[in-house]
Order: C-alpha cells, then sequence, then structure tokens
C-alpha cells in the first residue's frame, strides 16, 4: 500500500520482546474500549462516565476492589489450569468439570472430618486447610488425568472428553449438594453444608491468602517452563510431538501429566472460590456460574500466550471487567448482557490485534532500504 | 521494452530484472532470464540460493519488488497462483498436493473447468488418455491415488498441470523420490513435452548428471543473482558444481580405510509394521562393525525409514532382536537407546529432526535434556547448553546470526549440519544416518559425507539410508539395496556396480553370478 511517497508493508516479526507484546495488549483494551462506547452511546449513555463506573467500582472502590480480586485469583487459577496443557499442545476446555470435582473433594475432606451439620467444629487449621486445598487438587487432577489418558494412550480428542467431564462434573454436583445428598446443606438450599468457621482461609488485609498461592504459583510455573527439564519435555512435546518422540520423550506420558496438573490447578480454584472466599465458605448454589466464569481462563490464556506471569494482569481485566460490567449496567439500567457484551468485544479484540505478534507494519521511506529485519521462507 | 522483445522472439516466458528482497535471507537481485519454447532449461543453485523464491515469483505465490514478467511478450502480473495458471504456467512441487482417497481422474479434474458441475467422467477420461498417450505416461486412471508410487503420484500432478493448458511446465527437484527406472521413464516424457512445444523448468540442485542428461540449457544462481547461464552442451558435471559452488567440489571421494572393529549391531530376523499396517520391514538381518558404513540402498518407500525407526525405537518391532554391543535393546525405549549410544539422523530434519520455534540451543537441547551435566537436578544449564552449541556451529560451519536465533531461520543444509553436529557430538556407538545428503547443495553434501566418513574413522558403526546409487557405493564398506521390506544382497563396495545395484533398488533379483 502506497501513501503518497511512503510505503505501508507487513512484515512478519522475527522475535516479539516483552514489552511490544504489552504495548499491543494495551493498544487492543483502548480499541476495543472505543468500540464498546457505540454500545454505551446506542443506550443513552455518555462513554466516558460508563467507563468511569466500571473501572471505579472494579479497581477504586472499597466493596468492589476484593470482589474484583477474588475474581481474578479465580481466573487467573483457571487461566493456569489451561496454560500448562496448551504448552503442550492440548486444549482443556474442562476447567469447569475439574474445578466441580475440586470442590467435591475439598468438601469431601470436611465431609470426612465430620464437618457436616455443626459448624462450629474446631478443626485444626494448619491440617484442615492444607488437607481441603490437597482433596481439591486430588480431585481436580483426576478428572483431568481422565482426559489426558485417553489422549496419550488412545489419541481421544481432549477437547471432547473435557467437555463431556464438565457435564458429569456438574451434575454429579448436583446429586451431591441438592436434596437427599451426602453434602447436603441441613437447611436445604439446594447447596453444600457450610465450612466450619475453624477452617475458613486466613484473610491478608481481607483479601484470601490464596492470593499469595496464586501470585507464587505463577512464578514458579514461569521458572518451569523456562528453565527445567519437565517445562522443556512439555513445550518440545507442544511445538512438535514427532520430534519430541524423536527425542525420547514419552508421547503417552505428557498429555496425563499436563492434565493433571491442570486439573489440580483448576481444584486449586474451587477451593479458592468455595473454600476460602470470605461469605461463601460452601458449594454455593449458582456453582455453575463459577463453571461459566472457568471458560475466561482460555481466553485469558490465549492472550497471554500461555505466558503465566502476562496472565497476571490479564486476569485482573477481566475479573474486573466482569465485576464493574455488573456493576454499571446495574446502576446506569441498562440492557441485560451488557457486562457479557463488554467481555465479548473486549476478547475479540484482543484475540484479532493478536495479528501484530506475528505481523508489523513498516514505513518505508522512499529511497531508503528496509531497516527491518525479518525472515520469510 | 520493445527492444528486447525483439530479440526473444520465440520466448514464452521471460524475467526482466526481477528483485525480491527477503530482509535477511533468500533473495533475488536482478534476475533476467527466458524460456523458450520446446525447451528444457534447468536452474541450478545451492540451498537458499534463491531458486525457490524465483519459483514462487514465476508461479504468482510471491510478487517481485521489482522486475517484470513477460508471457508470449506480454507484459504480467501474476497476484496469485490462480493467474498464472490461466496464463499457462504449471508447477510441480517437491511435495504431493494431490487428495489421497480420490482417484487419478479425480484428482487432474478437481478445479478443472471441463469437469462441469454435473461430473463429466468420459469427456475427462478420454481427453486425459489422450493426454497420457502423448507424453509417455503409464496411469491407471482409476487406480486410487494412496495405492500408487511416489513417482506414479508424481505423474498425476505433471499430467494435472498438462491438462490445465500448461505451456510452461515448473518441475521442483522431480527426480528426487525417484527409483532409476522411473527417472528414465520421466525424463523420456520431458523430452517428449519439449519436442512440442512445451517449456520445461526442472528446479534441479544436486543431481547434476540429470542436468547434464536433459536440458538443453542451465542458468545457475548464487546467493540470488545469476552467475552464469550457458548451453548444457559441453559442459561437465565439475564445471556445474564449481560455477554453483564458486569453488572446486570433489564429486568422488576417497574411500577411507579403516580396519574393520568389533561387530556393534546385530540384527536378526526384524520386521515391522508401517504406519498404515502393513508389512514394511520383513526379516532383514545384518551386522555393521565398528569403523564401518552399511549403506541401505532404496528408493523411499521401501520399508527403510521403517527401519530406521524400529533401530531408534520410534517404531516396534513385530518379529527379531537388536543387539547393540552384544545387549539386546529390541525392547528399549528411545531414551534408553540414545542414552546407550544410538544416534539417529532422521531423515525429516524439519518435521522429527528439530522444532522450528526452537532456538538453536533449544534444538540442541533435543539430545542432550536427559543429561545430568547439562541438566543438574532437573534445571537446565542453559550457560552450559550455550556454550555447547557456540562451539557444535563453530565446528560445523553452520551459518546463523547466532545461537538464539530460532531453527526455522535456517536453510536446509544450515539445520542438517547442526542435526549432525548434535547427534555426532554424543559420540554414538551406532549412528543411523536417513537421507543425510537429501535436498542439500553440493558444498552441504561434502560437508556432511565428510563428517559421516569422521565418525567412521572415529570407530563409530554406522547405517546409511540413501535413496542415490552415487552417495551409497562411494560411502558405504557394504551395500544392501533394499526393496518391498526385504534386502536384496549384501554385496562389499569393491563387488558394487552401479547398474546391478540399481536394478535391486528396482526388484530385480541379483544374478546368479553375482552372488
Amino acid at each position: 500500500m502506497k501513501i503518497a511517497e511512503h510505503d505501508i508493508r507487513l512484515v512478519k516479526r522475527v522475535e516479539l520482546p516483552w514489552w511490544n507484546a504489552a504495548l499491543i495488549s494495551i493498544f487492543s483494551i483502548v480499541v476495543a474500549l472505543i468500540l464498546f462506547s457505540l454500545v454505551f452511546v446506542h443506550s443513552g449513555v455518555n462513554p466516558i462516565n460508563g467507563f468511569k463506573e466500571i473501572f471505579q467500582f472494579a479497581f477504586l472502590n472499597r466493596n468492589g476492589l476484593p470482589l474484583t480480586i477474588n475474581r481474578s485469583i479465580f481466573i487467573f487459577l483457571c487461566t493456569c489450569a489451561f496454560i500448562i496443557p496448551y504448552r503442550a499442545g492440548l486444549w482443556n476446555i474442562g476447567m469447569a468439570g475439574q474445578l466441580y470435582a475440586g470442590a467435591l473433594g475439598a468438601f469431601g475432606v470436611m465431609y470426612l472430618f465430620g464437618a457436616k451439620g455443626d459448624p462450629n467444629l474446631y478443626i485444626a487449621p494448619g491440617i484442615g486447610i492444607p488437607l481441603m486445598m490437597i482433596g481439591a487438587m486430588l480431585a481436580g487432577g483426576l478428572i483431568g488425568g481422565i482426559a489426558g489418558f485417553l489422549r496419550g494412550r488412545f489419541n481421544v480428542n481432549e477437547i471432547v472428553t473435557t467437555m463431556m467431564l464438565n457435564s458429569i462434573g456438574f451434575w454429579f454436583v448436583s446429586y451431591m449438594v441438592k436434596e437427599g445428598g451426602p453434602f447436603m446443606n441441613p437447611v436445604g438450599r439446594s447447596e453444600s453444608f457450610d465450612l466450619p468457621v475453624s477452617v475458613r482461609a486466613p484473610l491478608i488485609f481481607g483479601i484470601p491468602f490464596t492470593l499469595v498461592v496464586a501470585l507464587l504459583l505463577a512464578v514458579l510455573l514461569y521458572w518451569v517452563f523456562a528453565k527445567t527439564r519437565i517445562g522443556y519435555k512439555i513445550k518440545s512435546y507442544g511445538h512438535n510431538p514427532l520430534a519430541a518422540k524423536y527425542s525420547g520423550i514419552n508421547p503417552q506420558v505428557i498429555p496425563v501429566l499436563v492434565f493433571v496438573l491442570g486439573g489440580m490447578i483448576a481444584g486449586l480454584a474451587a477451593y479458592h472460590y468455595f473454600g476460602a472466599v470470605p461469605g461463601v465458605f460452601k458449594v454455593a448454589r449458582n456453582y455453575a456460574e463459577f463453571g461459566d466464569l472457568s471458560f475466561y481462563g482460555i481466553i485469558c490464556g490465549l492472550i497471554a500466550q500461555g505466558n503465566p506471569l502476562a496472565a497476571i494482569p490479564i486476569s485482573l481485566l477481566f475479573g474486573g471487567l466482569t465485576n464493574g460490567g455488573r456493576f454499571a449496567q446495574g446502576k446506569l439500567q441498562m440492557g441485560f448482557g451488557v457486562d457479557y457484551a463488554l467481555l465479548g468485544v473486549m476478547m475479540i479484540t484482543m484475540v484479532v490485534l493478536q495479528f501484530f505478534y506475528r505481523y508489523k507494519i513498516v514505513w518505508i521511506k522512499p529511497e531508503k532500504e528496509i531497516s527491518d529485519v525479518g525472515i520469510i521462507r | 521494452m520493445p527492444t528486447d522483445n525483439q530479440i526473444k522472439k520465440n520466448a514464452v516466458l521471460e524475467a526482466r530484472g526481477i528483485t525480491k528482497r527477503f530482509p535477511g535471507c533468500c533473495a533475488n537481485e536482478q534476475i533476467d532470464f527466458e524460456i523458450k519454447a520446446g525447451e528444457v532449461h534447468a536452474i541450478l543453485g545451492e540451498n537458499g540460493a534463491g531458486k525457490t523464491t524465483l519459483m514462487n515469483i514465476l508461479f504468482g505465490l510471491y510478487q517481485p519488488d521489482e522486475g517484470e514478467l513477460y508471457f508470449d511478450g506480454e507484459k504480467v502480473d501474476f497476484k496469485s497462483p490462480l493467474d498464472a495458471i490461466k496464463k499457462g504456467i504449471g508447477m510441480v512441487h517437491q511435495k504431493r498436493k494431490l487428495v489421497m482417497a480420490h482417484s487419478v481422474i479425480e484428482n487432474i479434474m478437481l478445479g478443472h473447468p471441463h469437469a462441469g458441475e454435473i461430473l463429466n467422467f468420459k469427456r475427462v477420461k478420454q481427453e486425459v488418455t489422450e493426454l497420457c498417450e502423448k507424453y509417455g505416461f503409464k496411469l491407471d486412471l482409476n487406480a486410487k491415488v494412496w495405492q500408487l508410487s511416489e513417482g506414479q503420484r508424481q505423474s498425476v500432478e505433471i499430467i494435472k498441470a498438462l491438462y490445465r493448458g500448461a505451456k510452461v511446465l515448473i518441475l521442483d527437484e522431480p527426480t528426487s523420490a525417484l527409483s532409476p527406472p522411473e527417472t528414465r521413464n520421466l525424463l523420456d516424457s520431458i523430452r517428449t513435452m519439449a519436442e512440442s512445444d512445451l517449456a520445461v523448468v526442472p528446479f534441479i540442485t544436486h543431481k547434476l548428471p540429470v542436468v547434464l542428461d536433459i536440458s538443453h540449457r542451465v542458468t545457475v544462481l548464487r546467493n540470488g543473482k545469476v552467475t552464469a547461464q550457458f548451453a548444457t552442451e559441453g559442459a561437465t558435471e565439475k564445471s556445474l558444481a564449481k560455477s554453483m559452488v564458486g569453488r572446486e567440489v570433489i564429486i568422488k571421494l576417497d574411500k577411507v580405510e579403516v580396519e574393520r572393529g568389533k561387530p556393534v549391531l546385530e540384527v536378526e530376523n526384524l520386521s515391522a509394521y508401517s504406519e498404515k499396517d502393513y508389512l514394511a520391514l520383513k526379516g532383514v538381518s545384518f551386522t555393521i562393525h565398528e569403523g564401518e558404513i552399511f549403506g541401505i540402498a532404496g528408493v523411499s518407500g521401501n520399508g527403510q525409514e521403517e527401519l530406521a525407526e524400529v533401530l531408534a525405537g520410534l517404531r516396534s518391532a513385530t518379529t527379531g532382536t537388536i543387539l547393540l554391543d552384544g545387549e539386546d535393546i529390541t525392547r528399549n525405549s528411545t531414551l534408553e537407546r540414545w542414552r546407550k549410544g544410538v544416534g539417529y539422523v532422521p531423515a525429516e530434519r524439519n518435521e522429527v529432526g528439530s522444532i522450528a520455534d526452537y532456538s538453536l540451543i533449544d534444538n540442541v537441547a533435543m539430545n542432550y535434556y536427559f543429561e545430568e551435566e547439562y541438566v543438574p537436578r532437573g534445571v537446565i544449564n542453559y550457560k552450559g547448553l550455550r556454550e555447547l552449541t557456540e562451539n557444535l556451529i563453530a565446528e560445523y560451519n553452520v551459518a546463523t546470526p547466532g545461537p538464539d536465533v530460532n531453527a526455522r531461520a535456517l536453510s536446509g543444509g544450515n539445520l542438517q549440519k547442526l542435526i549432525l553436529a548434535r547427534v555426532l557430538s554424543r559420540k554414538p556407538r551406532l549412528i543411523i544416518a536417513s537421507l543425510p545428503t537429501q535436498g542439500l547443495d553440493v558444498g552441504a553434501i561434502e560437508f556432511v559425507q565428510n563428517k559421516l566418513l569422521q565418525a567412521k574413522k572415529d570407530k563409530a558403526a554406522i547405517l546409511l539410508i540413501s535413496g542415490e546409487i552415487e552417495e551409497a557405493l562411494s560411502l558405504s564398506d557394504r551395500v544392501a539395496p533394499i526393496y518391498e521390506g526385504e534386502l536384496m544382497d549384501i554385496i562389499p563396495w569393491t563387488d558394487a556396480e552401479r547398474d546391478n545395484v540399481g536394478a535391486m533398488m528396482a526388484g530385480i533379483k541379483p544374478k546368479v553370478e553375482s552372488l
């Protein structure tokens, strides 16, 4: 294309420094907000006002911020549950099912302690809390492992199995917590029994300790993928399964490994929301909403390109938008689903503009060589 | 340019000053040439000399930055391959672009205007049969493509292009997957095509004898520029190689005499199934000793790929045993074999031998990630690996800006050097080298062959799988032609005759007196 004397061309990128990726992401957020302004204008709301409401509630409001952070931790953990198989070239669409299993695992541990029907039962938190987390992770890992095993051993498509396991998980939770189920709340409100007060998670400035767990996990995963043998094997399998097999990496083991790990982290997300977020402390009646929320892990993982550190700000953004969007919709009396529309626009824009992760626009001044280095084969 | 037009009256396709810049690599600079009707015009060049780029420009896949293309004297501007096809340019790629599950005739009529909305098999069949007869292709039009040999599949693509009305036919490395008799048939067909005033351009890198045999003129590319253009008459293999590489190239290797040591690899009655579940390897037995190169000569698809994979542990053996230094490794995993001293250089260097999106360091790690020396307690020592990679790059003259670039950026020859460097640096007892020089240019071939000979001097046992009789004969101490999963014979190089080996590769049983 030519504009005046300048020649504009698309050039393939050779490498993408992290700050470029960050700039592209910020640019796509801005574009998404501009696009979404049309929705505000259409509803007769001043866009600046609308966005102010969303972001103020999500990130600056004393009531809104903790909600945002709790959601973001949840979304971040689901993102990690997606990222690990994603680095092995596999798609975990089953965070919801793994999360349901994790919830049952965590409350199953408490059930064994006899916590059902006795919210005042004392269990030493130093034992009870780790055991709940382990229970959640084992159950999530087990469900994930089924998909991984079927993929590794029989080459069954993991997208299909994880989706089907989501349904199984959903109905199994329903069976467990609804009328007559073993985990039923004695008061009978189609939710699980309450968590004993003694094993409710410790808070740091009103935020559950799982925040620290999530941040540590981000650093750990980043390190695992950058520096360790196991990360190298997973990445190799993800880039090229044939080459991985050639170099002696067992192609049956890797899918199991990544899905067990992913499922464990999804289980942890369940522990976070149902066992650690203040005011919940049970498998809530609306647990399916969290199953839906877990799908944001996919989009965050894709936007972060599988980088667990990059997933932190992205999870925070999406956590904030789900939260602030809902608030603004109510306050500004906009139509149903406006918050989802905002998330949708954001997702599509970010994914589409990832085009610039691979290409860049180069201006060529007349009578000058291309200074940029790109390799096309 | 009217003056040029006057000079090149009978030129079908002309390129004038074609320049294509890719920042970094594979550019074309001011390329001029023309193809006349009835001419076989070979384009010769090393890997990365710009052949592929030029070919893609002629076929409309790329648009040149500068320069013009003329077709029948008229300036053309190909925006896409469709434009080129419409003008009458046909292209047969090195990789087949056919629907395997469909029959020959279905593949040929796919996308052809005569096919019609309601398929008119009768008309198409008749027209295609005429074409086949005219150019001497023997094909069963109702056979499914997956049943055909590689050579027959190529013929299907050639006929497909001719049937679409190609006046210029571009063939990319057309003889690389063919057996000697198939090659002969193809060359005969090409001659017939040229006689009927079609222009044919085979892009050939390393089969210099073929160039000499068939082409009328040669254009030599080096570093994206035309360095020579001459009539083939009077040229020799040596002169072609020299203008291609820019220096003298030793075409015939001297035998390296190494005293044969104790047996390293003993294979007994080994069989294996292929990917498609037929018995591809049928009970082969042989032994390779220290300091010996054992050549398996065969046209691809005759079980040699399966043999290499079974030995490397990538495919399980249905019968038979594999002994490495006397130890049974038949049931060992790939990783255990790497550790015990098996080194595999796969034929598919892009698909199997390397990871395109990995840096060269991570590619070297493919054979080192399991070594405590480089990965102590599960944490990769990238400093050590970087040093190792830099040393290998220097020792093997891998042309690269540095160890951090992705393998994708390397040309085929350089990638092969890197893979070879990585595998040989492990000092393996057994080296399985599958088509190690396929698709490489003369300079790189020389380098790879010398490295294999060096390994032989270092007392390694080498299994060389080759599709080129010359290579198999000149490198190997003993040669075994393979056909349909069986070794036809095992011949010491002193007794091996080119024609005899070629015949056996094509499935003709050895004569009694040669046994």
